[in-house]
């Protein structure tokens, strides 16, 4: 089943590059560095993924103590954490050659920087506690607080003036965006979550070898 | 606007790095614990 899914994300993945440097137009304005948008954008959609479903899971947890759902919450941190990383790092080099500047403390920014560090904090509280039930259930309460922080992100765009653009997909009214860069752009979007879900199950049953071993 | 291609390659490339590196790591903690 892993397996499959691994197949079937190399191939979302390649589908991908070829829609965003093969079918997709050069943007008029930005030019060909507009393609890092391809990557960029797929990278916050899993991220937000990944955190719902750390949140989910923690209060299953708090809600049944099942190690199962803790395991997931502790998967999917750490993939939150790894496509946070690579929003922030495709942002900075795409914001580079269009802002002139790699970093601004704009509120979109911002906030994605917070997000962060707090499921940063909450791999290093996991790691911290060497009691294992303890250490579930104090990530489970961070799990669900942190999460309060997804909403931020996502509306930080129009509820402060920011230098980052408002979502161009995901917006009230619908996209202005062509077609064309639609569909390349949700073949991404689908190689991405894929390829989430291939990861989660790797490092959820890799948790489950671990627990095993340390019994 | 000029197309900054090496920009676009440094987001590509800086992808792909993390991306296999991780799945390198999970492949290598996967058969570091089965031969426990």
């Amino acid at each position: 089943m892993t397996r499959a899914l691994g197949g079937l994300a190399a191939a979302g993945l390649l589908a991908g590059l070829v829609m965003a440097f093969g079918v997709a137009p050069r943007e008029a304005t930005q030019g060909n560095v507009q393609r890092i948008m391809y990557l960029h954008v797929p990278s916050v959609w899993v991220a937000y993924l990944a955190f719902a479903v750390v949140f989910v899971a923690s209060v299953v947890y708090l809600a049944r103590r099942a190690e199962a759902a803790d395991r997931l919450a502790h998967a999917s941190a750490e993939l939150g954490v790894l496509f946070t990383g690579l929003t922030i790092a495709t942002g900075s080099i795409w914001g580079k050659p269009t802002w002139g500047t790699w970093w601004t403390w704009d509120a979109r920014l911002t906030s994605v920087a917070i997000l962060f560090v707090m499921y940063v904090g909450y791999l290093l509280l996991r790691g911290m506690i060497d009691e294992r039930e303890r250490a579930a259930r104090s990530a489970a309460v961070l799990g669900v607080v942190a999460a309060l922080n997804i909403p931020l992100v996502h509306f930080s765009v129009y509820w402060w003036r920011t230098l980052h653009q408002p979502p161009s997909l995901m917006k009230p009214g619908g996209s202005s965006m062509p077609p064309v860069i639609v569909a390349a752009l949700l073949v991404n979007f689908a190689a991405f979550s894929l390829l989430y879900l291939y990861f989660l199950g790797r490092r959820v049953r890799l948790l489950g070898l671990e627990a095993e071993a340390a019994r | 606007m000029p197309d900054n291609w090496g920009f676009v390659l440094a987001a590509y490339g800086l992808a792909a790095a993390v991306l296999i590196g991780y799945w390198r790591r999970l492949a290598r903690k996967e058969r570091d614990l089965e031969r426990k």
